[in-house]
């Protein structure tokens, strides 16, 4: 079981959020000798985005794993090590390919706990780039994560920042179930303060990264990056917006939500993934479902990702993901004209 | 079954028009196809007819302004029987009912009984109106009917703030004056029902006195400002006048009495209303057991009342069972003022500003922080030296508040 969950005050050494993600393995492969990282060109090669970087230089071939181009034979050997008491982190390159892996991740690794009556424990943590913005076309650019927020047994969370990302992948290995790291492939190179020792950021718990009164905006990952932004310009226009990130998406944190628009009444969720059957109908719902219903003031509105497979043309490929200006657009309207 | 007028999209680049002239009044009978009014868009002026017959009502006024397209402009209660008489569709449905079932494939039947049935489930008023569930809330409590509200949102969609509006807002007058005429809020009601009551019948007598205050504020102002621990409320001056008349309440029943028929009811449990204002409501949140709690257990229960009064989620209990009631405008600079009893307590206590004031003592005339104290009885219950003695002992306190825990 994770052991306390502690969050260090940010200091001012800053890193990149793969350079952050990089510290924490090597901080979790130090401590812990059962944890390895294995996945294609992860080792010799420093992986895809460049997040493993000199790990296998440091780590040695045994511990950071050149695995074949086989998603399917990766999520297999990693849920097998899991069980036999190893605590793997494997890489998916493009979040895409987990398709590839999904009869390991979704019937295997969610279930086995629960299967074998709770005799198995399935410790493994899967790392998968995702999001558009890349030109990287309909297959290399999905964002995935609505589905396996639809699987019980699986944890997935999304970080939208170095800190997040170094402690949500500290807290995912420590965890005994399986956990999904949704990391954006445009966040990489971002940059932000970085405590240099092992700290854990509580998966499940949403952070409330501006406080508003008019409307509550939520969003992970990159677009709770595009709505603090987007917050800023909205505040210009006295429009005074919260902003929600959730940092996990399963467990969700429903009751940060809740509060945020009992004291808002007005609520934007901004999502990547496709807007229908998504994210965003899932938190509608619960907050509908919910106490917070009664100080609604205007219909819940979602942006989310056209319901297209996202373009390669980079002009096209901009219009179907939320983008800033959309966010500023679509919280005017609802504050401004009550609908979004 | 209530049915919405609204501004009609007459262009097709029309964002919205001004309504020129109603040619109905509210309360006329119209029939669909009736011109009901003229709008002035910015191309030419239109008629619009109505949309069906029926009791046309709620007329939105002529201000010249622009209204936005599909705002709701009036109501029309379609077919005048059915929105006479809710009972009438009630029991057309109930009378139909039975005959349909009976007559099985009687399709005539049947088919009335479904537009009764239609009818009847769609009189209640807020079925057919767009409003947000805020909105809803807040006409819950403040006792809007949402008919009455003119919506602002999209489709002429009734949001809060229309609500809160409409609770402050003078209705139609026909005639033109800067007057507002502001419906009582439940509150308001209440208060003047029972307070008329309470002038009216109980007969009321005064008695004032001045009390030194200097040892009960070094006592509130001490280090510890008389409470537990850091973390709990400081006892204001209220909670620690109510604290010692409910030490001295307990000295003297008559003041903790209430009128019950012929019989005068001596309540065994002390429990004193605080007469508190919120936005010019009066609420009058009740201290319970006040004579056997610690001052700090006061001052953190008028904590919790007083913020549910702000957030206006006071429930009647916390309001009920008083037996004595203090009144404090101390903060506002009244140096003195008589009070009306609350019914059907016998007695209330209003409370001055404390001030420096000349006093003789010792045979010199000095300064000493001074507060006015009336006393309202009612005579059906307290006599004069009653209240006298009440009043000998509540001084006796104040200026010697040693005992205060």
């Amino acid at each position: 079981m994770p052991t306390e969950l502690v969050v260090p005050e940010a200091g001012t050494r800053e890193l990149s959020y793969a350079e952050a993600i990089r510290e924490g393995l090597a901080q979790a492969m130090q401590a812990d000798e059962r944890v390895f990282l294995f996945g294609e060109d992860v080792g010799v090669y420093g992986g895809a985005f460049g997040v493993s970087g000199d790990l296998f230089h440091k780590f040695g071939p045994e511990r950071v794993i050149d695995t074949p181009i086989s998603e399917l034979g990766i999520a297999g050997a990693a849920v097998g090590a899991a069980i036999t008491g190893m605590k793997p982190v494997l890489e998916l390159q493009f979040s895409d390919f987990v398709t590839l892996a999904m009869e390991q991740i979704v019937n295997q690794a969610a279930k086995i706990h629960f299967m074998f009556g709770g005799k198995a424990t399935v410790p493994m943590v899967v790392r998968l780039p995702g999001g558009s913005g890349t030109g990287a076309a309909a297959q290399h650019s999905q964002s995935l994560e609505a589905w396996f927020a639809h699987v019980p047994g699986l944890k997935v969370v999304q970080p939208s920042t170095p800190h997040d990302a170094k402690g949500l992948l500290l807290a995912a290995i420590d965890d005994p179930n399986p956990v999904l790291i949704f990391e954006h492939k445009l966040l990489y190179k971002t940059k932000g303060p970085v405590p240099e020792e092992p700290y854990r950021v509580p998966i499940g718990k949403a952070a409330v990264r501006r406080a508003g009164r008019d409307l509550t905006i939520v969003g992970s990952s990159i677009m709770a990056i595009r709505a603090v932004a987007a917050a800023a310009r909205l505040a210009g226009e006295n429009i005074d917006a919260e902003v929600i990130d959730l940092r996990s998406l399963r467990p969700i944190d429903l009751t940060t939500i809740a509060a945020s628009v009992r004291k808002t009444h007005r609520l934007l969720i901004v999502y990547e993934g496709v807007k229908i059957m998504g994210i965003g109908a899932e938190i509608s719902a619960m907050i509908a479902e919910s106490d917070a219903f009664d100080f609604l003031d205007a219909p819940i509105a979602r942006l989310g990702g056209a319901d297209v497979p996202l373009p390669y043309n980079p002009v096209l490929e901009k219009a179907a993901v939320p983008q800033e200006d959309d966010i500023v657009a679509a919280a005017r309207r609802l504050v401004r004209e009550g609908r979004a | 079954m209530p049915i919405e007028v609204i501004l009609p999209k007459v262009d097709m680049d029309m964002d919205d028009g001004i309504i020129t002239e109603w040619k109905v009044a509210s309360g006329d009978r119209v029939r669909q196809g009736q011109i009901l009014f003229d709008i002035e868009t910015n191309k030419s002026v239109m008629e619009v007819e109505s949309p069906a017959s029926g009791v046309i009502r709620d007329l939105a006024p002529i201000t010249g302004e622009p209204v936005a397209v599909g705002t709701v402009v009036g109501w029309i209660d379609a077919d005048a029987e059915a929105g006479a008489s809710l009972a009438a569709a009630a029991e057309r449905t109930r009378t139909t009912s039975p005959s349909a079932a009976t007559a099985g494939i009687d399709h005539a039947t049947s088919s009335e009984k479904r537009a009764a049935s239609v009818e009847g489930a769609s009189v209640a008023p807020s079925d057919s109106i767009r409003a947000t569930p805020l909105a809803r809330r807040a006409a819950r409590m403040l006792d809007v009917n949402l008919a009455d509200v003119a919506g602002s949102g999209p489709a002429g969609r009734i949001v809060e703030k229309d609500v809160a509006a409409h609770a402050g807002r003078a209705p139609e007058s026909p005639v033109a004056s800067d007057d507002r005429l502001v419906p009582f809020n439940p509150v308001r009601r209440i208060v003047a029902q029972r307070l008329t009551e309470s002038a009216q019948r109980a007969p009321h007598f005064f008695l004032t006195a001045q009390i030194e205050m200097s040892a009960l504020q070094a006592a509130l102002r001490g280090p510890q400002g008389l409470r537990a621990a850091p973390d709990r409320p400081r006892a204001s001056m209220t909670v620690a006048l109510a604290y010692l008349a409910g030490r001295v309440l307990a000295l003297h029943p008559l003041l903790n009495a209430s009128i019950e028929g012929d019989a005068v009811r001596l309540h065994a449990r002390i429990n004193i209303g605080i007469a508190i204002d919120d936005q010019g409501d009066l609420f009058v949140p009740v201290l319970r057991d006040a004579s056997t709690h610690t001052l700090d257990d006061l001052a953190h229960e008028f904590e919790r009342l007083r913020a549910a009064v702000r957030a206006r989620q006071i429930v009647p209990d916390d309001m009920r069972g008083g037996t004595f009631t203090i009144s404090n405008l101390g903060m506002y600079g009244v140096d003195a003022f008589t009070a009306i009893i609350n019914p059907p307590e016998s007695a209330i206590l209003a409370i001055g500003r404390t001030t420096d004031t000349p006093v003789g003592r010792d045979g010199q005339v000095v300064l000493r922080p001074m507060a006015t104290f009336t006393l309202s009885s009612d005579h059906r219950i307290v006599d004069g030296v009653t209240a006298a003695r009440f009043i000998a002992d509540l001084r006796e306190a104040i200026e010697h508040p040693e005992g205060l825990s």
